[in-house]
């Protein structure tokens, strides 16, 4: 596994000289099938080409059944595509080797999630912490920083909370800190106001402002609603596995 | 991270006491029974054995007995083939280096001795000088009997100090009796006798209170015995094996050898054992040993049933859990962790529930050993052996369900429902 993590960086140092600094995710007509090889097989993604640059915010919108969530997933680095390149950071996802696949999700990709996907019966400090524990950093770095991102989520006072002792709102809130917490490239947040009631998710989306705009964060927001959407800076639209619209959104940020 | 591990397998057990405490309890009776069980087999056999060793461990017991019981032997057969002085000379000749000396008994039964109005009763025995070699008689005044006092089977006793008492009261010294000389009435005949020696009689651990009456031991030289009983024949004596000779490999060539003596003797209706005590004290041991695994084997049983238990809530557990996997492995946790949070979980199930075992089978195993009157013995032996399998059993058990865990897919494990 050493041997592996090393390889991997050395050729991730490799790879980033070819590219340009500035371009953060790159995909080239990604192609994702299911049933691959049966009289069955169903093309969900058609071949979408992506960039995003660092420090953007960005959404991609579609009705449910468009491939988003698939998109999501292969971007994530969950799932892996059928055909076609995504290059993240300058390593090239496609041809890692599958057991280094979770620890590509560690270093560069902060999820969150529509439901939040908390541990449950852990604190909060503890679900923050999770992450950095698959990272290997020491306890008492792990407490640091999980204690400086509850308080900049506003968490501060419920950190010893269990997810059952928490609002929807503070879950979510605790879940975008875990995202921080390997202070990875990208936040890839899925529907994260989907479960949440219109004040509670303006929060939510006012921490992924604040987050974008002080920290420079990149940030891709996963959603149905097209309110959302015009909230940031850039927009893609997809529909039935293809990318229809992109459009710059000349509007600052907060609606 | 086996520090990080065993948190989050204390979480989780914690948060399902009562199931992990019914998973633990097929451990803990297994644990308890073989832990149980090892501390009785244990205390037993180290029991048999000190008493064994007691006897002395250089006995050899040598027996004639008919080989099938059952035959047709007649009076004159028995007369025949019963062990007499010459072939115990012989013996003795040609393991001179190897036998440190032959204890033969004459036993003529109780007989009453009335001194100065007060009535005693000893139990007579005559003795061969190896006597005081193969048993322990502890003499606390005067002599044993000296080479007169065997080949002219002179008339001299050794009595016990309880005997005095008997007649005496406890006031009376003991040593103010040797050189008196004592009539026994054995079934109306008569023996007179001068006591040279006066041993001390350890009452046995049994017998308690009351033993006012008891019959005490008294030795006479074996010819004298014999001149009383007109009998010189025998069907048994002891010999012991002089020190750093191996008493279970003499016995075999002392038994070879005396069948070839007797050969004539036995006929072909006899044939002559001998056994030693070390063997006997191994037999015994490897008996009770035996017998305490086969036994400790059934309640491993027991345990097996535990680990199944153990991978069934393991099972349950993880799929209760697919979507904290899925959200784990989302956020990086490599499948080698997932593996390694859920195998540490079995193993401290199994761990709590083997130790919680041991506690109650030593305590079971004590009280049990106390009421059966033998002296507890724990097998520390056991304890580790228990931990280990219990610890095993864990991660035999929660290996596979463990790995099915870890080999889920992210997505589909995120998605379940």
């Amino acid at each position: 596994m050493e041997v592996l993590m090393q390889c991997l960086m050395i050729w991730e140092q490799m790879e980033v000289s070819i590219l340009s600094n500035d371009i953060l995710l790159q995909a080239r007509d990604i192609k994702k099938s299911y049933y691959v090889g049966t009289p069955n097989e169903l093309e969900i993604l058609h071949g979408i080409d992506l960039d995003i640059r660092k420090g953007e915010f960005v959404s991609i919108v579609g009705q449910s059944g468009s491939g988003k969530s698939t998109l999501m997933n292969i971007l994530g680095i969950l799932d892996r595509q059928t055909s076609g390149k995504y290059i993240l950071d300058g390593v090239d996802i496609s041809k890692a080797p599958n057991k280094a696949l979770s620890s590509l999700r560690n270093k560069h990709i902060g999820f969150v999630f529509q439901t939040y996907n908390l541990i449950a019966r852990t604190d909060a400090i503890a679900n923050v912490e999770m992450p950095m524990l698959y990272a290997g950093i020491s306890e008492k770095k792990r407490r640091a920083r999980a204690i400086e991102l509850l308080e900049m989520v506003g968490m501060g006072e419920r950190m010893h909370h269990t997810p059952d002792e928490l609002s929807g709102g503070q879950k979510q809130r605790v879940a975008i800190a875990r995202a921080m917490a390997n202070d990875p490239d990208i936040i890839l947040a899925d529907e994260p106001t989907g479960a949440l009631d219109s004040k509670t998710g303006r929060l939510v989306m006012d921490i992924f402002h604040e987050l974008h705009e002080k920290q420079g964060k990149t940030i891709v927001l996963i959603t149905h609603s097209n309110e959302l959407a015009a909230e940031t800076p850039r927009i893609i639209t997809i529909s039935d596995g293809n990318i229809i619209s992109e459009k710059i959104n000349d509007k600052e940020g907060v609606a | 991270m086996i520090k990080e591990n065993c948190k989050l397998a204390i979480i989780s057990i914690k948060a399902n006491k009562m199931r992990a405490f019914l998973t633990m309890l097929g451990i803990i009776i297994g644990v308890c029974a073989v832990i149980a069980i090892m501390t009785v087999g244990n205390s037993m056999t180290a029991d048999v054995k000190k008493q064994l060793e007691g006897y002395g461990v250089q006995n050899i017991t040598i027996y004639v007995n008919p080989i099938d019981w059952e035959a047709d032997i007649t009076e004159a057969d028995y007369e025949n083939m019963r062990l007499r002085p010459e072939a115990l000379h012989k013996l003795s000749e040609h393991f001179k280096d190897k036998i440190s000396g032959i204890s033969v008994e004459e036993e003529l039964g109780a007989g009453s001795v009335v001194m100065d109005g007060k009535k005693a009763n000893i139990n007579i025995t005559g003795t061969s000088a190896g006597y005081y070699k193969a048993n322990k008689v502890k003499l606390i005044n005067g002599n044993s009997f000296n080479e007169f006092d065997y080949s002219m089977g002179k008339n001299t006793i050794i009595v016990s100090d309880k005997f005095i008492e008997q007649l005496y009261g406890k006031e009376y010294k003991p040593e103010n009796f040797l050189g008196k000389e004592i009539e026994i009435n054995i079934n109306e005949e008569y023996l007179n006798a001068t006591v040279v020696g006066i041993y001390h009689y350890e009452q046995a651990g049994s017998a308690r209170g009351g033993n006012k009456n008891i019959t005490t031991n008294a030795y006479i030289p074996l010819k004298r015995a014999w001149a009383f009983s007109h009998d010189e024949a025998f069907f048994e004596c002891t010999v012991v094996a002089a020190d750093g000779v191996n008493a279970s490999e003499l016995s075999n060539q002392i038994k070879e050898y005396l069948t070839e003596v007797m050969a004539s003797n036995l006929g072909d209706k006899f044939m002559v054992d001998a056994y030693s005590n070390q063997s006997m004290i191994e037999e015994n041991t490897k008996t009770m040993n035996q017998m305490t695994m086969a036994i400790s084997m059934i309640a491993a049983i027991a345990l097996i049933v535990g680990g199944i238990g153990v991978m069934n809530i393991m099972t349950v557990s993880i799929t209760e859990r697919t979507r904290e996997i899925g959200t784990r492995k989302a956020l990086g946790a490599p499948d080698s962790m997932i593996m390694l949070q859920f195998i540490s979980e079995a193993i401290i199930i199994c761990l709590i529930g083997g130790i919680i075992g041991i506690v109650l089978g030593l305590v079971l195993g004590n009280v049990a050993v106390h009421f059966m009157g033998y002296t507890p013995h724990i097998s520390f032996a056991s304890i580790y052996l228990s931990v280990g399998f219990s610890m095993a059993i864990g991660v035999f058990f929660g290996y596979s369900p463990a790995k099915h865990a870890a080999n889920m897919n992210p997505i589909d494990a995120l998605r379940y429902e």
